[in-house]
């Protein structure tokens, strides 16, 4: 009997008002994994009551006592590392390795939000006039929320829980119905660390649940990561009812080779960055830029070392690469492949119809490197989310910013090279929110904001970092005299 | 180089580690050593912390070159000599697979377990 998913509100685990519910699948096994229930507004409203019934006591408990529940939450963690790991690649398809690496970086929000006292601090100045003191304090809002992706279920929601909560706040989150599972064990361990009840509610479902969110007259911020049109549409509405919301949207990454780039490292991280997580991270690289003479060794290099690559189910170690979300993820990949092809790239390594022995029916494609693409083609201007890694060529450091420029998407970018004039310039010029020089993933560790422009975020405060103290925090000024 | 070896990612070295530790501290059990089979589990336990702390999810690179047969100990010799024989065949695995990784303190506990092994 497959387990239907509950929903975590007001400290208790509670049944969904949904009637309907959605099967999680494994997309490397098909195995039906647990089903998720199709929440809506009732089960919003539910846990935004329990939010707000919760706020004024826990902004009330002491900084020091909320942080507290940062340095347990973390042991309960580590203590099952392996376990969320194994969640992960069971929903998502990633390897292990990667999901280990995703469970890493969330307990390192953690970490950040253990870091709250010492950074939401507010600041004074003595006699702004004659005996007259002013004061900035930062105080904790009321009720936020978080609708996440599929593609990092555990790190994503760690971006945002627990320095919100840890700030004073009282929070909702909704994972993406694709991949609830590991969200679901955060909050069993969340559940252990006895927080009073209502500080942290967990609900399940689709675009109902999400537009009740962003609705809500009582939650008083969104945090959102997903796709351009979806971030664009969160913001618009979160906006027009009057909500803090930080929306991080799609993108195409460039990844710019120079001639003087040592080739052989290069494409060691590149393919971390083209084909990690098989291409479904929003830093992924997905169109090098070769520069000059870098063009022919690159091209040799990457096809040797993408060929090479081992494709199987994350839950075997030796597995490098696992599958996409689903079997509607292979086949728009692959469509996108087909489409690139008829419009004159040339598939020197094509990962359509890859089969796994002992896992026929999952959701593989394999590494797959396209030659020959043109600015003009839709390959490399549109977002893929899969492993496919497509080369341009350009004569010049120059044009290589220019055609990485003419993106909609600003969310990162790649210079390989060993010019430290040519890396000032890129990072300098390049309109993008994360830039790597000689790293093909720029991810920003939890105390650094996660950046992004143009249409890969809507919002004035990032996510982590001191941007999210901020997000998370209002400033209140205190002006005052003493007769 | 061998783009089919199997212990070709930083999960799958961690993975051959900790499984040789637990099988040297059972092995060393059965030999009537315990201050080696303590040493063997203390190693398994440090290695699964390190795997924990320092898996890099921007620096997972393939790695090759390293295959888990190269490095078979056997567990059916608990002499003296055998038990010699099997901590060099360890050795010979940490200082073969800690230059593969591209993380430091991941480098440092296997070179240690390596000098462990070497005595």
């Amino acid at each position: 009997m497959v387990e239907i998913l509950k929903q975590y509100i007001g400290g208790a685990w509670v049944e969904s008002s949904a009637t309907g519910s959605t099967p999680v699948i494994n997309p490397a096994t098909c195995e039906v994994l647990a089903h998720v229930p199709d929440g809506g507004r009732e089960d919003v409203n539910r846990a935004a009551a329990a939010a707000t019934a919760a706020f004024d006591d826990w902004r009330r408990t002491p900084l020091l006592s909320r942080a507290q529940y940062m340095f347990r939450f973390k042991d309960l963690l580590e203590n099952r590392f392996e376990d969320l790991a194994e969640a992960i690649v069971k929903e998502n398809g990633k390897t292990r390795d990667e999901a280990r690496g995703e469970v890493r970086r969330g307990i390192e929000s953690v970490d950040f939000a253990v870091s709250v006292p010492s950074i939401m601090r507010g600041y004074k100045v003595e006699d702004i006039s004659s005996g007259i003191d002013e004061t900035a304090e930062r105080q904790p809002i009321g009720v936020f929320a978080a609708i996440t992706p599929f593609n990092f279920p555990m790190m994503v929601p760690m971006w945002f829980l627990p320095t919100a909560i840890t700030t004073g706040n009282t929070y909702i989150m909704k994972p993406s119905p694709q991949t609830p599972l590991s969200m679901q064990l955060v909050y069993e361990l969340l559940d252990e660390l006895d927080l009073p009840e209502g500080v942290v509610n967990l609900v399940h479902g689709g675009k109902e649940a999400a537009m009740a969110v962003m609705e809500h007259p009582d939650i008083a911020g969104v945090s959102f990561v997903g796709s351009t049109p979806v971030a664009r549409l969160v913001y618009e509405v979160c906006a027009k009812h009057g909500k803090r919301v930080q929306a991080q949207g799609g993108a195409k990454n460039y990844i710019a080779v120079m001639p003087d780039a040592d080739i052989g490292a290069s494409v060691a991280n590149i393919m971390g960055s083209a084909f990690g997580c098989a291409g479904q991270r929003c830093l992924a690289g997905s169109v090098v830029v070769a520069v000059g003479a870098a063009y022919e060794p690159l091209k040799a290099e990457l096809l040797k070392r993408a060929s090479g690559l081992r494709v199987g189910y994350g839950m075997q170690e030796t597995s490098q690469m696992g599958t996409v979300i689903s079997p509607a993820a292979r086949e728009r990949i692959e469509a996108m492949i087909t489409q690139a092809e008829t419009n004159g790239a040339q598939p020197i390594l094509d990962g359509r119809g890859k089969t796994i022995d002992g896992f026929e029916q999952g959701s593989f494609v394999g590494p797959t490197i396209l030659d020959g693409v043109e600015r003009d083609m839709p390959i490399a201007k549109e977002e893929v989310f899969g492993p496919v890694l497509a080369i341009m060529r350009a004569d010049s450091f120059d044009e290589a910013v220019e055609i990485i420029n003419e993106s909609k998407f600003g969310n990162a970018a790649s210079l390989f090279t060993s010019s430290g004039r040519d890396a000032r310039e890129f990072k300098y010029r390049v309109k993008a929110g994360n830039i790597g020089i000689n790293v093909g993933v720029a991810a920003a560790t939890a105390s650094f904001p996660f950046g992004g422009q143009k249409d890969s975020f809507f919002g004035d405060l990032h996510g982590q970092g001191l941007d999210s103290i901020e997000f998370f925090t209002d400033k209140k000024i205190l002006i005052e005299r003493w007769f | 180089m061998s783009a089919q070896s199997d212990l070709n990612s930083f999960g799958a070295i961690f993975a051959f580690a900790i499984d040789l530790e637990s099988r040297l501290r059972d092995y060393y059990t059965a030999a009537g050593d315990p201050g080696k089979a303590a040493d063997a589990d203390k190693r398994r336990t440090t290695l699964e912390r390190v795997r924990r702390e320092n898996v890099t999810e921007i620096k997972l690179e393939p790695i090759e070159g390293l295959d888990s047969a190269d490095f078979a100990v056997d567990l059916a010799e608990p002499s003296a000599e055998g038990m010699a024989k099997n901590a060099a065949i360890a050795a010979r695995f940490y200082e073969s697979a800690a230059p593969k990784l591209n993380v430091r303190e991941a480098q440092r506990a296997l070179e240690r377990a390596g000098r462990a092994h070497r005595g």
